[in-house]
């Protein structure tokens, strides 16, 4: 009894030592010195689009690909669809075999070589160059899906009525707008859809805000508002004078130029929405 | 006898070393599984991306308290250096919450991994990866299991590295990039597995959840989003087989763990394709929910969808909190989430039914209430239209990945939320449409705020929306962080800022260099409490002595 419970204290202990002598052997070997500037090369700056943003892999060839179109819709489309989302043969877009292309080399064996058991021919007219463009027209089909940063809004307007805009105008907007004069050209000015109805919606312009600051010992000051936070106010008069307050000593009244969009917004239907889009359109 | 004294020496050596050799500089150590807990972690150790498996983000830590905040200074802050603009993204971004283990704070940015001495800010080690794709919007940080730490990268490998050395162990593959998923997720350890989500709505894919063997990387279990064929439970949700293949339902947060129920909880992401619903007309099913799965299986047991027939990218992966309460004299095992469709849920988390299923920022148009379960009921008429359908949650959603929190004391919940309206719009009309196939436009009265919410009623309690807009300064960020010295510490405009979480007064603010990035976290070392925030590229430690 004693000595099996020796053995297996002294079992433990071998345990307990190799653990100790882990911590003493492999103790901070630094894999990397403090200066982690010699370690990693600096990167070069990215472009920042959504391609890259969306690790999307090689671009496709869009000079091939427009070459691409036609032997495509000649040779392809009739299995595989017009835009490759796939017929009575497979949807290429999302085609594993597609996604893991990068350059025509798999497509590429597909084409030439067929797919006797899934009904696919070899296309044995199609030279390499060919292929290549077929491969390079498919992946922009899958760019054009998988890039939402390509995605564009219509240029057109399908719904809404122009005559339902003007009476909601009327009603709701003319006490502060006109259409004969801040709005008479505003459907020049936003001729895309989308762009007018979001101008309608909540018309912010960007860029720092003109601001009444009450101090506490009562002085008034009026400017434009560099910095505001729940912590600092910073304005600049219209003298050119900066001053700093801590915000909660102080008044700050901005004046709210969008109410009137704001008490709007909840009451909106997408038709409202949209007649409003369709009458200011015709503002020219 | 001699043999026997030896033993005795050695043992008492051995006893003695971690403290005698290690003294007080940090020397990387495993981690005790004993630490992981449902709640109430150990005071010098956060052990997971929550700190302990409930999300709650809660600590017992009392030291910096109301009555001492004035004192609270920077200890150390570390920059990252030498590591330029990541692709696609620009300066890299701390969004990781560190774990704190032995006096070694581990955390990370997509392709970097970081040891920083947890006492002094110094670098241990790093360990830099190259993708060869994958997308580089974030990083939540890694999971640990004794000595070794894993990571995902932006290509889907799934890392295992030595935590006293940074050295690669083994690396396995659990995504694919070509299919453009993306791997951004601090692993969680539960029991003997590890479990990792996958992120990756770019090209209609399936989403899915996955345990992994801790020492061999080996798959054990993989649950998949949706149902694998027409037919199995959830199917009757989808039109056909092809549109469950590519139903999406992403699972890139870290969910949450019951030891008792045996049960991890975990949100789901958006359906695909995203903003067109025309190819996919059902619930979709298990896509935008919160399920229950068994760790051990990784089989469900129950689900709560948040958003079902989801056209607007309304991910909800946010943290599924998990905390116990009496209500009516009966002690519950809940569960709450601010989801990103804008709903506010409070679960019983043994069975997924709701106590709690209401709006918590405007009123959630895109819905025309709850059913009987407390799903909300999206309305046909708000989905994305191609002239615009404009809803009253701003595009990206009432909240994000920044996580909430919940404090025992004052039972409430804390969530950032952004509030305003957006336009949705459907760009694919076809019948099959790929991809986002639409998109989001337009942030009208839009506006950050930190709201605590009431979890029996899911009434607001109270609402700081900051002053000022982004151009002038302002705004809330980050994520939330309780404690039991009565604050609640998030980001406000450049700074860290303790709240009064009773009633939303500020106590007290910290500026940095750039706005909170990630979650603030908090523990003790050499009984001094340190609160850990990054700010953009740098990592911040504060404690009442300060330098």
């Amino acid at each position: 009894m004693l000595k099996t419970s020796t053995i297996l204290l002294s079992a433990t202990s071998i345990l307990c030592l190799t653990a100790a002598l882990s911590y003493i052997n492999l103790e901070p070997v630094l894999a990397h010195s403090q200066e982690p500037d010699q370690q990693t090369p600096t990167r070069t700056a990215p472009p920042r689009n959504s391609h890259d943003f969306l690790g999307l892999g090689p671009a496709p060839d869009i000079a091939a690909a427009k070459l691409g179109e036609s032997i495509y819709k000649e040779n392809c489309a009739t299995c595989h669809g017009p835009t490759a989302r796939g017929a009575q043969g497979p949807n290429l877009v999302r085609s594993v075999l597609v996604l893991h292309d990068e350059k025509g080399e798999e497509i590429g064996s597909v084409i030439k070589n067929g797919r006797p058991q899934g009904g696919m021919p070899a296309f044995t007219n199609l030279n390499d160059t060919q292929i290549y463009d077929i491969a390079e027209y498919i992946h922009l089909q899958v760019e054009l899906a998988a890039n939402r940063g390509l995605y564009t809004h219509s240029d057109t307007i399908t719904s809404g009525n122009s005559e339902k805009g003007k009476t909601f105008f009327a009603a709701n907007c003319a006490t502060c707008h006109s259409i004969t004069g801040d709005l008479a050209t505003i459907g020049t000015r936003y001729p895309q859809p989308a762009a007018m109805l979001a101008r309608i919606a909540w018309p912010s312009t960007r860029g720092p805000r003109q601001a009444t600051v009450t101090t506490n010992d009562g002085k008034k000051l009026t400017g434009t508002l560099i910095h505001y936070d729940d912590f600092e106010t910073t304005l600049r008069t219209d003298a050119g004078v900066t001053s700093t307050w801590s915000t909660p000593t102080i008044n700050v009244d901005i004046p709210d130029k969008l109410a009137g969009h704001r008490a709007l917004l909840p009451k909106y239907t997408d038709d409202d929405l949209h007649n409003l889009t369709r009458y200011l359109m015709t503002l020219k | 006898m001699k043999l026997r004294i030896l033993v005795i020496v050695t043992l008492v050596l051995t006893l003695l070393t971690p403290t005698v050799l290690l003294g007080q500089s940090a020397k990387p150590r495993g981690l005790d599984p004993k630490a992981l807990t449902l709640f109430h972690q150990p005071a010098d150790t956060w052990p997971t991306y929550n700190g302990d498996y409930s999300g709650r983000r809660f600590s017992d830590l009392s030291q910096i308290n109301q009555t001492n905040i004035a004192k609270l200074k920077v200890a150390w802050a570390y920059k990252i250096t030498g590591i330029g603009p990541l692709r696609g993204i620009g300066n890299p971004v701390i969004k990781s919450t560190p774990l704190m283990v032995n006096g070694v704070l581990y955390f990370t940015i997509p392709d970097h991994v970081f040891a920083v001495d947890a006492r002094t800010g110094k670098e241990l080690w790093r360990f830099d990866f190259e993708d060869h794709g994958g997308h580089l919007l974030g990083q939540r940080g890694v999971g640990m299991y004794g000595n070794w730490i894993y990571f995902l990268t932006p290509d889907g490998w799934f890392i295992s590295l030595d935590s006293k050395t940074g050295k690669e162990r083994w690396r396995k593959k659990v995504a694919d990039e070509k299919l453009q998923y993306f791997t951004t997720m601090s692993a969680v350890i539960v029991k003997n597995h590890v479990l990792i989500g996958v992120g990756g709505d770019a090209m209609d894919v399936r989403g899915y959840l996955e345990a992994r063997d801790p020492e061999t990387g080996e798959q054990q279990w993989r649950w998949w989003s949706e149902p694998l064929k027409m037919g199995d439970p959830g199917s009757e949700t989808w039109p056909n087989q092809a549109s469950m293949d590519h139903g999406g339902g992403m699972t890139w947060l870290p969910g949450t763990y019951d030891p008792d129920l045996n049960l991890i909880f975990w949100g789901t992401g958006n359906t695909n394709p995203v903003f067109a619903g025309q190819g996919r007309k059902g619930a979709n099913l298990y896509t935008d929910a919160i399920v229950a799965l068994n760790p051990d299986t990784g089989k469900l047991v129950w689900y709560f969808q948040a958003s079902p027939h989801d056209t607007h990218d309304w991910d909800n992966v946010e943290t599924p909190v998990l905390f116990d309460m009496i209500i009516d004299g009966k002690p519950r095992k809940l569960l709450a989430q601010a989801a990103r469709c804008g709903y506010f849920f409070v679960l019983d988390r043994t069975n997924g039914r709701y106590l709690v299923s209401k709006p918590f920022t405007n009123t959630a148009n895109w819905s025309k209430g709850i059913d009987q379960r407390g799903q909300p009921i999206p309305d046909p008429d708000k989905e994305p239209k191609v002239d615009g359908s404009m809803v009253d949650i701003p595009i990206n959603g009432a909240t994000n990945w920044p996580p909430p929190s919940y404090s025992p004391l004052t039972h409430l919940f804390y969530v950032n939320a952004s509030e305003g309206y957006g336009v949705a719009y459907l760009y694919d009309t076809s019948p099959e449409p790929e991809g986002y196939a639409g998109g989001g436009s337009g942030t009208f009265d839009p506006r950050s705020s930190l709201i605590a919410l009431d979890v029996t009623t899911g009434n607001i309690k109270w609402k700081h929306i900051p002053k000022g807009e982004g151009s002038e300064g302002g705004g809330i960020s980050g994520g939330i962080l309780t404690t039991a010295g009565n604050l609640l510490f998030t980001g406000d405009s450049n700074r860290l800022a303790a709240f009064n979480p009773a009633d939303g007064a500020i106590l007290w603010s910290q500026p940095l260099n750039t706005r909170v990035s990630n979650g603030p976290s908090t523990w003790t070392l050499d009984n001094q409490q340190h609160i850990v925030v990054a700010a953009g590229d740098t990592l911040y430690a504060l404690t009442l002595t300060g330098e």
